[in-house]
């Protein structure tokens, strides 16, 4: 069942202000902290096993151990550029306890011995940005910012920063240009940001749920922490339930809980006489799963990768058998297309050329060999480009394809969808 | 110094060279768009894929750095495939207009295809539509269809002309190169952008539709230009030269070459030429073949005694200078050799880049050869001397690139004092018919059509050789000196490889290209 080891207090107004936030122990734990050496806090962090919480689930303490040991100024910057379609946790973080944040954040610059951080907001995100921006105000005049934190000596400033509305400003390098006021474009690696980053500067990013998890992190000690969730995959996590469920919404779980008890126990199930056909486990980027084999996979790295796919962002996203594998590829290929920064040529032209072979088959002009087509321009696109926006767009087409072909061909064969038994155009015009 | 294999061959490079420096070193081929050894790294093409031993997937060449042992390959079949495709996805929405394309036949894209390609297309869908003619600037045309977003012209203005002008607009598949609004593609360095274009996407105004490259001979040579020197490359056949462009020089000029320079094929073309000889006795002009007219003017210089004067331009050869200063000053015993500068005000002056204030190629030989010889004159003397009836026979070695001679007429009435001008020169400047009294125009050879030395304003000896023959019966200043000293020589007219002169064909194409201008005129779409 829900474990609430971040999101216990969410449902308490009084939560979001600083007042409220100190009255459940906030801020106790930045005390404690600001008294620690920067290498003991990445020790602890490392030792808990965290990993980070944004899609690519890699280790946040070794994340930070990569910064190079001189003076050079560094940064901290939050990635809360949510982007990845079905993801909605950071949302509900920001706006339930933008102090948590901010206090994971305090301690992450401590430990990253940077001076300054930046929140980097999706700029959908309107309202969360003013929630935030009044949450450092009041953090601020706490004294909780700036300089010398709570008498430790110890500076740190926090800024907000509201994206544009670009899918790639949530990849890290393309953040980064982003926040330096450059075209949103992923940078080539290496340099890696922890050596040159924002700036030029050594620069660490995390995501907002992986800031956060520090707080509990140092509160209840690394070991404490390591207890919850698997070996490989430690903590709690945030899950985004959505799709063809009765009770879609944020449920945070031990990592390693059975996707199955998710959906149907905390999910409330599908609607009644509906059957599960597909999960979609960690946004749209992550390749689908059949609903046999969720039945198996349990929400953790270790397992979702054994299966093809991955946890991602944790976007769980149900499909049941009233809908289309054809259609909703062709929403995907759409997005990706849209969203591609079109600096790299394969994925410039690859997302393009995929969104349109998707297209001309829910269009009923597809031809037999489109469906091979598409599994092979996805092929040679994946890993072929700066980011991994190319692989995002070609791992959905080639699970789509791979598992469902049946109504690939129906859908070519017939010109209409083997589910809903008449075009997308017929539906959509 | 770490050792690396690729294809098998082992090389030593230095530290931090990446793998695609490495194989351009070393000659060897690498498919690539977006890299270019004078610009930064951007990584996007995808084309210069390697295969590395102990990694799984392809790599980009272009920004892995060679580590010790490491041993590269870029011939297997996993990375022709990749190659491949890296290139289908590069045509896909390419229009594939090689045939009214300007680029064909030196097209990026073409050669890779034939190397990598040759495939059935598998793309059935339609193509995304672009720009076509976008209006860069004063030099520069742009068709989005055909670009392929390699950077390389955006990072032109940022790293080299540091003029910003151009950028990428929009994402994904609708992204265009644009310039700013009100902030055209207007530097002195514009034209390298068509130079770097891997494709036909940006094409010069001044060459676009003129020629085929196929039709071209090319030749390199050293810019005459300004005092910079840099090394390039004409374009030419048989109806004369069409485009200048750069040749990597690690010393003198990098990659580049400034906009300047590559109109210095145009005064050289025949339309622009002197092709005979024009001697003026009383009131009006006679043609006359060069050598003639020169064994003619002989006369006048030979018997001129101390009267005689000779002025130089900083624009002809080491050797010529050489020739011309001796013959004057030891066979016709005169000391009086002026140097004509044009711009005593921007002579220093640079830009930081390549581009210097004095339009001379050669005043720094002009002056060691002064030296030499122990010549040292005030251009005031001769001033001084014309006025006072000292000198009497002038003979100008006319500045071929009058462009920057904008004193010209000033100095056709100040030489007229004399009373006896042989003025030597190569283009046509309307100035010259202002020359009074006993008047020669004795036609020159071009920087094009000889060989011999410029030193820049660094010293450093720029070689050339003769790159064609534009009017075969013109003389060299050395001839020419030979000639009005009373020397007999045989002037060879030279074999002229395509053209006789004043071949008919070639006045009705001239004739036929005026009527054309307006596609030609430079600024005019």
């Amino acid at each position: 069942m829900e474990m609430k080891l971040l999101t216990e207090h969410y449902h308490k107004d009084e939560f979001r202000r600083l007042d409220g936030y100190k009255k459940f122990g906030g801020y106790e734990v930045l005390k404690k902290a600001l008294k620690m050496q920067p290498q003991q806090i990445i020790d602890e962090v490392k030792a808990s096993g965290l990993r980070g919480r944004g899609g690519a689930g890699f280790p946040t303490g070794t994340k930070w151990g990569f910064l190079p040991k001189n003076n050079e100024p560094r940064y901290l910057l939050c990635n809360a550029d949510e982007g990845e379609p079905g993801t909605y946790k950071d949302r509900l973080m920001m706006e339930r306890a933008p102090h948590q944040l901010i206090e994971g954040m305090i301690i992450a610059g401590h430990a990253t011995c940077s001076k300054k951080g930046y929140i980097y907001i999706r700029g959908e995100y309107n309202y969360i940005i003013l929630i935030v921006e009044h949450a450092l105000e009041e953090a601020y005049k706490a004294g909780l910012l700036g300089k010398n934190i709570l008498g430790s000596g110890i500076d740190f400033d926090l800024d907000v920063y509201a994206g544009a509305g670009a899918y790639i400003c949530g990849e890290e390098t393309g953040m980064i240009s982003s926040l330096e006021g450059k075209k949103g474009q992923p940078k080539l690696k290496p340099p890696f940001p922890a050596v040159q980053g924002y700036l030029r500067k050594p620069t660490i990013v995390n995501n907002v749920e992986t800031l956060a998890a520090v707080v509990p992190i140092l509160r209840d000690g690394a070991p404490a922490y390591k207890k919850i969730g698997t070996e490989k995959s430690p903590g709690t996590k945030l899950f985004s339930l959505s799709g063809n469920v009765v009770r879609p919404g944020n449920y945070e779980v031990p990592l390693g809980f059975p996707m199955k008890d998710l959906i149907y126990k905390l999910g409330g199930g599908l609607r009644p006489g509906r059957r599960l056909k597909a999960v979609i486990p960690g946004g749209s980027s992550a390749p689908v799963i059949t609903a046999a084999e969720a039945e198996s996979a349990t929400l953790d790295y270790e397992c979702l990768a054994q299966m093809g796919t991955m946890l991602g962002s944790g976007a769980v996203i149900a499909i049941d058998d009233s809908q289309c594998m054809v259609d909703m590829l062709a929403v995907l290929t759409h997005f990706y297309h849209h969203e591609s920064c079109g600096q790299c040529t394969p994925c410039r032209e690859g997302t393009g050329w995929l969104n349109k072979v998707v297209h001309s088959i829910v269009e009923g002009r597809g031809r037999l060999q489109d469906i091979d087509l598409l599994v092979k321009v996805a092929d040679n696109m994946k890993g072929r480009t700066i980011c991994a926006l190319s692989d995002a767009a070609a791992l959905p087409v080639l699970s789509f394809v791979t598992k469902f072909r049946d109504e690939f061909e129906f859908y070519v064969r017939e010109g209409r969808s083997k589910v809903k038994g008449v075009s997308h155009a017929q539906v959509h015009h | 110094m770490p050792k690396c294999t690729i294809n098998g061959k082992e090389i030593e490079v230095k530290d931090g060279t990446t793998i695609i420096e490495a194989m351009h070193h070393h000659d060897m081929h690498i498919a690539h768009y977006c890299w270019h050894p004078g610009l930064s790294v951007a990584g996007v093409c995808r084309l210069c894929m390697i295969e590395i031993e102990g990694m799984p997937r392809v790599q980009i060449a272009c920004n892995t750095v060679v580590t010790e042992g490491m041993k590269i390959n870029n011939t297997s079949q996993k990375v022709k495939e990749a190659v491949k495709w890296g290139l289908d996805f590069h045509l896909i929405n390419h229009p594939l207009d090689c045939p009214i394309c300007d680029q064909a036949g030196e097209c990026g894209l073409q050669e890779q295809y034939m190397e990598y390609g040759k495939y059935d297309p598998e793309m059935a869908e339609k193509k995304v539509k672009k720009h076509k003619v976008v209006d860069l600037g004063p030099t520069v045309v742009l068709d989005s269809e055909r670009c392929i977003l390699c950077s390389r012209c955006v990072r032109f203005t940022t790293e080299v002309s540091k003029s910003n002008e151009l950028g990428i607009f929009n994402r994904g598949d609708r992204s265009e190169i644009g310039t700013f609004e009100e902030k055209p593609l207007n530097n002195k360095y514009s034209l390298n952008t068509v130079d770097i274009c891997p494709v036909g996407a940006l094409t010069s105004k001044d060459f676009r539709f003129r020629q085929r490259v196929w039709y071209l001979k090319d030749a390199e040579t050293v810019c005459n230009g300004c005092s910079t020197g840099c090394k390039v490359q004409t374009f030419f056949n048989k109806e004369g030269l069409f485009r200048v462009k750069p040749v990597y020089d690690k010393e003198v000029n990098g990659y580049w070459m400034c906009d300047d320079g590559r109109d210095l094929y145009k005064f050289v073309n025949r339309e622009h030429r002197y092709l005979k000889a024009s001697h003026r006795e009383g009131s009006g002009w006679t043609q006359v073949i060069p050598g003639a007219a020169a064994k003619e003017a002989a006369a006048a210089v030979t018997a001129a005694g101390d009267k005689l004067a000779l002025v130089l331009t900083g624009q002809y050869t080491v050797e010529e200078y050489e020739k011309i200063v001796s013959i004057f000053s030891k066979d016709l015993k005169t000391k009086k050799i002026y140097h004509w500068l044009n711009n005593k005000e921007t002579v220093n002056s640079f830009d930081g880049l390549l581009i210097r204030g004095d339009k001379n190629p050669n005043t720094k030989g002009l002056l060691q050869t002064l030296q030499k010889h122990n010549i040292s004159t005030a251009w005031s003397e001769l001033e001084s001397g014309l006025a006072s009836g000292a000198i009497k026979t002038v003979v100008v070695a006319g500045p071929e690139n009058h462009a920057f001679f904008k004193d010209i007429e000033e100095k056709v009435q100040l030489f007229n004092k004399a009373g006896t001008v042989i003025w030597l020169q190569a283009a046509k400047n309307p100035a010259l018919e202002k020359l009074s009294g006993n008047a020669w125009i004795i036609p020159m050879k071009s920087y094009v059509e000889k060989d011999g030395t410029f030193i820049n304003h660094a010293g450093q000896h720029r070689k050339f050789k003769r790159v064609t023959t534009v009017v075969s019966e013109s003389l060299t200043l050395g001839e020419a000196a030979e000639l009005l000293a009373g020397h007999q020589i045989m002037v060879k007219p030279e074999s002229n490889l395509l053209v006789e002169a004043d071949r008919q064909a070639d006045k009705v194409t001239v004739e036929h290209r005026k009527k054309n201008e307006f596609v030609f005129k430079r600024g005019a779409l």
